[in-house]
């Protein structure tokens, strides 16, 4: 098997300590051995040594979110993304790839989206938004799980925006960043080529606020490796709501309703930010932590895997709601369309989730 | 097996725990073929594969046990238990192929009940899962071992675990009230609703440490424990451990402080000095008290006059602490030995009056037949009556052939073992025997061993539960 010496020396120096096993999201989810970073590494070493073939792992390579609790949690810095990613290259070259993986990269092919062909009604809203937020020199970078799967929370957020900036708009050429792609085939041609190709259509903007923080980190920092630079400045959404508030550009209330952040790794992990969403919070109401947050943030779904395994997704939203529940956290509030989707989908009685923008929204002055 | 009777047993197994949580996949067979045990690290390591499960199942509760249990008795199959797969021994290596049942579905926090301080869970918790749940409500656990996050609630049952303040909370079958069990042949008991009775001998006490032999545990209530209101640490050093075991095992007959931690003049000049900055000779011993203030500061004024009659430099508060933010630190890669060096910890247990002679005879014992190899030990778990050994060896360029080296491996340990036998100490501590010690149980138990082998012959007729493990 063809990987890097960085991405081989990653999966042989797992030493098997397992301090990580406790906060895969996965592995808890689903309770299978394999979904911890200690077995991946053991089977991608033997696959180096020639001990396996590279298809008996190839599905367990699509069972990791690329969360990093794992790598946060791991002392000597270890991290098995390095070598996930460059093993699923590998899969894709050699056309080892589960079939379900197939079907979502022949999704790209046919419909520019892994997810495939929009339902009607969040075609005609993204249609409507695309018209009517057609033009300006700040871009919201709507990204493609917000696009496919949480239109509504994007309608949500330009409304908002446009109260504070006069100048937003949404561009269809600019929403594809190539995370999925990259999620799927790591690093390869395609790849780096779609990633191009946003990054163009971005440079004709003076500001870019990426609504997603995973692709907001996939901007900062595999773009950044992968020599693709940016005239346009970028900022996440928190940012730049927070911009707006400080400035007085959108005038909030505070009330005495109390709010949990669910922390996203991107933001918390990759982008070491774990302010920006509880000073938000603060503006308008209380914050309300839950158990595990900040870095040690429990993922609470991603939307690539809910296609091919909906029912392990199903529990890790619900493993974080139990969370939730035992801290007596009634308001979740998401930083990201992924764990929104997820969470909104599974939500307990009597408990609410709402995306960042939504609370901001709710609590206009 | 045939192919035929394969499918058979497969179709039977997918019936009893569902398509999805019965997996005959490369993947999950070797996920399930190392564990902690050097040996199976090394043989991986050389790029051999270990023995493997031929299925691997996952039931979500003891009924789905009880089925797979009746489907390997009917066909009279191995059956090996999988929690977290953290343990030194081997004793969740399917040495003999067959069914590996992964309790880690069994992940359910039924009921933290304050009125009876406990968390009911399923076996395959996480511990630290729990420790969080205990957490939520302002409670602990008070289990925290070096493998708090990576090990269940039934490894630690099932291999008799332990953790760091347990002078003062106890060993792992003392934090359990009861216990739900899957019989072999598949009847599913629950041990007495208390444990301390006298109704007979006490169930617990017969599965816990029984290492997946005599049945699996499925089901267990782990006591909760208020957090103290303070937690102190105060640092030592004792110019030799003779007075360190004077010294407290005089301080144990008055109070029970949490931590008691000795280590000897090699570990203090490597682990401690690198890890905790103590950077004097002699012997560093860590001691934490906690409590109601009140109560804390007569336990301190006892510890200090105690320890200052033995000779023992007080280091302060600082060098504890130290030692308690970075507990885990010390099993750490950089910290910890690891491959390619081969190393083992030959844990032990004996009375005040044997220990220390336990601790020389071991380290005369494996640094004199083997030049090559060092002997480092701490103390760390203490009772009124005596203390366990932490001794390790360290060997740094095992030879390369793995049969070579797991013959020196086994050769090492049975000369350390059997030393500590010979001086009045038992084959292991807390880690447990698996299949690493089960040669030596019987040289421990001698005719006492039929009282285990009766259980098995009874129990587990058709021998099927996790077979060469415990020496049964």
């Amino acid at each position: 098997m063809k990987i890097s010496d960085k991405a081989r020396q990653q999966a042989e120096s797992c030493r098997f300590c397992w301090m990580c096993r406790h906060v895969c999201p996965i592995g808890n989810a689903d309770g299978q051995e394999r979904n911890n970073a200690r077995a991946r590494a053991l089977m991608v070493s033997y696959v180096i040594r020639g001990t396996e073939k590279l298809e008996d792992i190839a599905t367990n390579m699509y069972e990791c979110s690329l969360c990093g609790a794992c790598a946060n949690n791991c002392k000597t810095g270890w991290d098995p993304r390095l070598f996930i990613q460059e093993v699923k290259t590998q899969i894709i070259l050699e056309g080892k790839e589960p079939e379900y993986i197939r079907k979502l990269l022949d999704n790209y092919s046919s419909c520019g989206a892994v997810f495939g062909k929009m339902d009607k009604g969040a075609q005609q809203l993204l249609q409507k938004m695309q018209e009517e937020y057609s033009d300006g020199k700040v871009l919201l970078l709507a990204g493609e799980m917000a696009v496919n799967k949480d239109a509504e929370s994007l309608e949500k957020t330009l409304k908002l925006l446009s109260k504070g900036s006069e100048s937003i708009c949404l561009d269809k050429s600019a929403d594809n960043t190539g995370y999925s792609l990259w999620y799927l085939t790591g690093k390869t041609k395609e790849t780096v080529e779609c990633a191009r190709k946003c990054a163009e259509a971005l440079n004709k903007y003076e500001k870019v606020v990426v609504y997603n923080p995973v692709e907001l980190s996939f901007i900062r920092h595999e773009w950044k490796e992968w020599g693709i630079t940016l005239k346009a400045r970028v900022v996440g959404l928190n940012e730049e709501l927070l911009d707006l508030i400080n400035n007085d550009k959108l005038k909030v209330r505070k009330s005495d309703i109390e709010y949990s952040l669910q922390d996203n790794f991107a933001y918390a992990r990759e982008l070491d930010d774990v302010t920006s969403g509880r000073q938000l919070i603060e503006k308008v109401g209380i914050v309300k932590d839950m158990l595990l947050i900040n870095k040690e943030a429990n993922l609470a779904g991603q939307l690539i895997m809910n296609e091919y395994m909906p029912n392990t997704m199903k529990l890790v939203a619900k493993n974080r709601w139990m969370n939730a529940m035992n801290m007596g956290c009634k308001t979740l509030v998401t930083e990201n369309p992924d764990e929104h989707v997820l969470l909104k989908e599974n939500v307990p009685e009597g408990y609410k989730v709402i995306t960042v923008e939504e609370m901001v929204l709710d609590n206009l002055a | 097996m045939n192919e035929f009777l394969f499918t058979q047993i497969l179709t039977e197994l997918e019936d009893a725990v569902g398509k999805e949580n019965c997996s005959t996949k490369l993947v999950d067979k070797v996920a399930h073929s190392v564990d902690y045990f050097w040996l199976s690290r090394m043989w991986a390591d050389r790029g051999r594969e270990m023995p493997m499960g031929d299925f691997i199942v996952s039931p979500k509760d003891a009924q789905e046990v009880s089925k797979v249990l009746k489907i390997a008795n009917y066909y009279k199959i191995p059956v090996t238990t999988w929690g977290g797969g953290g343990g030194t021994q081997g004793g969740a290596i399917p040495v003999c192929g067959g069914i590996l049942l992964d309790t880690k579905r069994m992940n359910q926090i039924y009921d933290i009940n304050e009125q009876g301080m406990y968390i009911e869970c399923g076996a395959g918790a996480i511990y630290k899962h729990i420790e969080w749940a205990a957490n939520e409500r302002g409670y602990s656990t008070m289990h925290f071992p070096s493998s708090l996050t990576c090990s269940t609630v039934g490894g630690f049952l099932a291999h008799r675990g332990i953790g760091v303040v347990s002078t003062k909370y106890g060993k792992i079958d003392d934090m359990v009230l009861q216990m739900e069990v899957v019989l072999p042949n598949g009847d599913i008991i629950n041990t007495s609703s208390a444990p301390k009775h006298a109704a007979g001998p006490d169930l617990n006490q017969i599965f816990i440490g029984s290492e997946g032999t005599l049945g699996i545990i499925t089901k267990a209530q782990i006591r909760i424990y208020i957090q103290p209101e303070v937690r102190r640490f105060r640092g030592f050093l004792f110019k030799n451990m003779h007075a360190a075991f004077e010294a407290s095992r005089e301080l144990l007959q008055i109070f029970k402080p949490s931590v008691m931690r000795l280590y000897d003049d090699a570990e203090t000049a490597s682990l401690i000095k690198k890890i905790v900055g103590v950077a004097k000779p002699g012997a560093f011993m860590n001691i934490a008290y906690e409590g109601k203030k009140e109560l804390v500061d007569v336990e301190e004024k006892i510890l200090l006059e105690t320890f200052a009659k033995y000779g023992a430099e007080d280091l302060g508060s600082e060098y504890g602490e130290k030692w308690w933010e970075e507990k885990i630190t010390f099993f750490y890669p950089g910290h910890m030995m690891d491959l390619p060096q081969m190393f083992g910890t030959m844990d032990t247990i004996a009375p005040y009056d044997k220990i220390e002679e336990i601790y020389w005879a071991m380290k005369k014992a494996i640094e004199t037949k083997y030049p090559n190899i060092k002997f480092i030990a701490h103390f760390s778990h203490w009772y009124e009556w005596g203390a366990m050994i932490y001794d390790r060896f360290i060997c740094d360029n095992p030879p390369q052939d793995p049969i070579e080296a797991m013959k020196l491996h086994n050769e090492v340990w049975t000369t350390g073992v059997r030393t500590a036998l010979a001086h009045g100490g038992v084959v292991n501590d807390h880690h447990g025997v698996g299949i690493k010690l089960g040669r030596l149980m019987k040289e421990q138990y001698g005719p006492a061993m039929q009282v285990f082998e009766g259980l098995k012959k009874s129990l587990d007729p058709n021998g099927i539960m996790n077979p060469f493990k415990l020496g049964l």
